[in-house]
């Protein structure tokens, strides 16, 4: 079976590799878009170091707006199990990803056993489009203006000031919180902007004055967020750091690399996908690296190697949000695709002048 | 390979070998002067102190709330002075590669990170894996978890309780157990705001003493050569000095190590009603055998803080300078992030005062050990600083110019005139650092012993001196010449292994299913995980 192509021309791995070397050390502006777990991730970072690339995350808004909420402000946060066990009010502000759905039902299934004994969970959903996660029965809290707006106008109110909109349902959370042991409010960055973000810790920060209450961070992207730690423990900073210069800088909005891309600075892409269906088209001026799960080289791509699925084709190592941290999760159905680490290494193997390798 | 430190000045307090000599080693081992066999390689260590690589008992490397606080100050980072740009990624502060770095080039082999959640092990062993070239070790936390203070609550035997030690020891690969303000975390997810060591966590009806005594016996009954590493109640408040007295006599002739004292030192004196209290405290440790500290040494400058004591942090986060924080209430204990500034104003002056007077009036230097608490009281890169100060009355007195009289007139720093010695500077940070944690293979130079080595250049200036090791050596391979990282290798993770009761670990798997929804599995990994061959070695626990 052909797992690697130069263009549309299958070949063995060592040379797809090879090829992606030579075009990476001949790139005047690389960058790496990853969307993989914390290994392939650390190779990547490897990689980058030594041919000077920038990375983000693939598709990476909804991350840097989560990573922008410690870098920038920091704030309270809690543990899904201690949520599980304790939190007797939830509130789900703004829109979660489907990955998290499952979580959340099982929140609405159980009832805290360390909340004091009050033996149930109330939810409240915040915005009048956000839809209920896993079905979950909630009041909604709602104002006109959104997610953010309805944020301003709860903490407005919760501080007992006076607003231009009235939140639907504020008696019924002002009453809710007002007996709470430990409310918990979830966010995530697909959702929130950095406003609403700073609101919901703002309102966590008020509450906190007197009783508790923290928040849930449910990642846009779990492999986003892994990747996150990753690179903040290998180079000191998040994701959208750049290696150009022969040292690290971390800039959000210079190392965007969607933008890169867009206004024409990169003129290399090396995209770690799960699957081909998600490497961005190619263009003009850019070429492509793919590594993906594919059975075919991927349009536009100068070179394709196909690799496994974290967690599903081999073995890996990955953030998870049931229990806040990285996990090591077995091969579903293992395969004999090579993981985007194996393969990343292998185009460093390819590099002239071999150096000592952080990862 | 057989390798020869020629004509250095040996200081091996263990082995009572103290004078100009050799060092003979073979492959990774120290091994007895060798007649008429000629070394593949001689070092030259003329002029040079020759001691056992240091070892740095309580020092934050790694983990969740560690890359926590890089998250979350981005801009420390950028603003770290340069490095030699021979090195990968060589322009990055505070990295798990660069702690690495700079450990080895001060003469550093092995490093504890002392408080590691056991529910995030594997994040903090993916971190520690990817220092290079020293050992590392972590201590686990219990104290603040839902399964021991629920066990203690419901009177459960002690032998139950230490399967649970040993069962959370073997799967998150410890080399210890640490109790951080025991009780505290989770009586302040109740809402409780102050906790000491009388103090009862709600719901659980059990107080910090309890729970500090059944772990120290659970960790001497199983053997865990590692004292139970202890972050007392009621860190950074004036008065705490009677926490620590409190928690000292509690003790009861077991041994029992109080972690960063300096933190508990302040007395509440004077009209601003902070004072030095270290006078008390050393006197306490000295009539106290059985106790060891270490002192975490506050120096000036920016850096930040970080700790499992979440009450503490959350207490603290008004004060975060700049003005961010983070406080996560985790699974047991959690954490907080809260950057920091020490000034040299009054309160900063008192700080640093009192970890040097802790030093200088503990008189048993196996008692004492080394630490800044890396990052809280400063950098572990500001070590030779303090042990300029150490050795030097001189350099102490220059020091103190600069700073708040009112604040020394209430140590006692100022009179002291004691200069540590090189022994006694390689008992403090060698061998009394391998003894309190069993690490029998190193902190000497006697034949047998691990090659981990450190070889100094004598000078006047002796920060200097110990900034830039002439030459380390680590598992005898030559690693650091003349201050600069030369050789890069992977080190291991020391860990103790336990064998887990089988019907403790059913009794946990029903514990998990039943409150967290999950399987055990979730909470344990397999070495594999590292993608590092051999990441761990084992250290056997006591007999």
């Amino acid at each position: 079976m052909t797992v690697a192509w130069i263009g549309d021309r299958g070949v063995p791995v060592a040379d797809a590799a090879k090829h992606a070397a030579e075009l990476l050390v001949t790139s005047l502006c690389p960058v790496f878009s990853l969307y993989t777990d914390v290994h392939g991730t650390r190779a990547a970072i490897a990689l980058a170091s030594r041919v000077g690339a920038a990375y983000d995350q693939l598709d990476g808004e909804a991350v840097a707006r989560e990573t922008a909420q410690y870098t920038d402000k920091g704030g309270m946060f809690i543990a899904p199990g201690e949520v599980r066990r304790r939190a007797d009010v939830v509130i789900i502000a703004g829109e979660l990803p489907a990955a998290h759905y499952d979580l959340i039902a099982e929140l609405a299934n159980t009832v805290p056993d360390l909340d004091g004994g009050t033996g149930k969970r109330q939810f409240f959903l915040i915005g009048a489009d956000t839809p209920a996660p896993g079905n979950v029965k909630a009041t909604r809290l709602s104002c006109d203006g959104g997610v953010e707006a309805t944020l301003a106008a709860l903490r407005a109110q919760c501080a007992g000031r006076q607003t231009a909109r009235e939140v639907a349902h504020f008696d019924r959370f002002a009453k809710a919180l007002g007996e709470a042991q430990f409310p918990v409010f979830t966010f995530c960055g697909q959702s929130l902007g950095l406003l609403g973000l700073e609101m919901v810790q703002g309102l966590i920060g008020d509450i906190n004055r007197k009783q508790r209450a923290s928040a849930l961070h449910l990642p846009a992207s779990e492999n986003g967020w892994g990747s996150t730690q990753a690179s903040t423990w290998t180079t000191g900073f998040a994701l959208r750091t750049g290696l150009a210069r022969g040292f690290v800088e971390f800039d959000p909005w210079r190392f965007d690399v969607a933008r890169m891309i867009a206004d024409g600075e990169a003129d290399l892409n090396l995209v770690v996908a799960g699957d081909a269906g998600s490497v961005p088209a190619g263009r003009t001026g850019l070429a492509l690296i793919a590594l993906a799960k594919t059975d075919k080289p991927v349009a536009g791509a100068a070179v394709t190697i196909a690799i496994g699925q974290p967690g599903i084709d081999h073995d890996a190592v990955v953030y998870s949000s049931r229990i806040g941290t990285l996990a090591a999760i077995e091969a579903k159905a293992p395969v004999e695709l090579p993981s985007a680490a194996a393969v990343l290494r292998q185009i460093i193997e390819h590099l002239p002048h071999e150096e000592a390798q952080p990862c | 390979m057989l390798t020869r430190i020629a004509g250095g000045e040996i200081v091996d307090p263990v082995n009572g070998r103290v004078g100009k000599g050799d060092l003979w080693i073979e492959d990774e081992t120290i091994v007895a002067a060798l007649a008429g066999r000629q070394p593949d390689v001689t070092l030259d260590a003329t002029g040079c102190v020759v001691m056992a690589g240091a070892i740095d008992i309580h020092s934050h490397i790694g983990g969740g709330n560690v890359n926590t606080a890089r998250l979350l100050l981005p801009e420390q980072h950028k603003a770290h002075a340069p490095h030699p740009a021979a090195t990968p990624l060589s322009k990055v502060g505070w990295t798990t590669f660069e702690t690495g770095r700079l450990y080895a080039q001060m003469g550093f082999t092995t490093v504890v990170e002392p408080a590691m959640s056991p529910a995030a092990a594997l994040h903090t062993h993916l971190e520690l894996a990817d220092i290079p070239i020293i050992d590392k070790a972590t201590l686990a936390i219990l104290g603040n978890d839902d399964f021991l203070l629920s066990m203690i609550r419901d009177k459960a035997s002690p032998v139950m309780i230490e399967d649970y030690v040993a069962w959370t020891v073997a799967s998150s690969r410890a080399l210890g157990v640490k109790v951080i303000n025991a009780g505290a975390a989770a009586a302040f997810k109740e809402n409780v705001r102050a906790f000491s060591f009388d103090d009862v966590v709600p719901f659980y009806g059990t107080s910090s003493r309890s729970i500090v005594k059944t772990l120290q016996a659970a960790v001497g009954a199983l053997g865990i050569p590692h004292p139970l590493h202890v972050h007392c109640n009621n860190l950074g408040i004036p008065g705490a000095p009677d926490t620590v007295a409190e928690t000292i006599a509690a003790a009861e002739g077991l041994p029992l190590h109080l972690a960063h004292l300096q933190f508990y030192g302040y007395g509440t004196e004077g009209k601003r009603k902070f004072s030095s209290g270290a006078l008390r405290l050393a006197e306490l440790v000295n009539s106290t055998p059985e106790i060891t500290i270490d002192v975490g040494q506050v120096m000036f400058g920016q850096t930040v803080t970080i700790s499992s004591d979440v009450l503490r942090q959350f207490s603290a986060r008004g004060t975060a300078s700049p003005r961010k924080s983070v406080i996560y209430d985790g699974d047991a204990n959690g954490g907080g992030v809260v950057p920091h500034n020490y000034r040299d104003d009054y309160y900063g002056s008192l700080q640093w005062a009192i970890g040097l007077e802790l030093f200088l009036l503990i008189q048993d230097p196996w008692r004492v050990f080394f630490t800044t608490d890396h990052p809280n009281g400063a950098p572990f890169t500001a070590y030779p600083e303090i042990f300029e100060l150490l050795m030097s009355r001189e350099a102490r007195e220059k020091a103190m110019d600069g700073l708040s009289k009112r604040a020394l007139a209430l140590s006692t720093l100022p009179d002291l005139t004691r200069e540590y010695t090189f022994e006694e500077i390689a008992i403090m940070t060698r061998a009394a650092p391998a003894k309190l944690l069993g690490l029998k293979d190193r902190g000497h130079l006697g034949a047998g012993a691990l090659a981990d080595i450190a070889v100094y250049r004598k000078g006047n200036d002796i920060a200097q001196m110990f900034r830039s090791a002439a030459l380390v050596l680590k598992n005898g391979e030559l690693v650091v010449e003349d201050g600069i990282v030369k050789n890069y290798r992977w080190g291991k993770t020391l860990r103790l292994k336990p064998t887990p009761d089988k019907a403790m670990v059913k009794r946990l798997e029903a514990y998990h299913q039943e409150r967290h929804g999950l399987s055990l599995n979730w909470f344990d990994f397999p070495d594999s995980a590292i993608q590092r061959e051999q990441p761990f070695s084992e250290v056997s626990c006591n007999a």
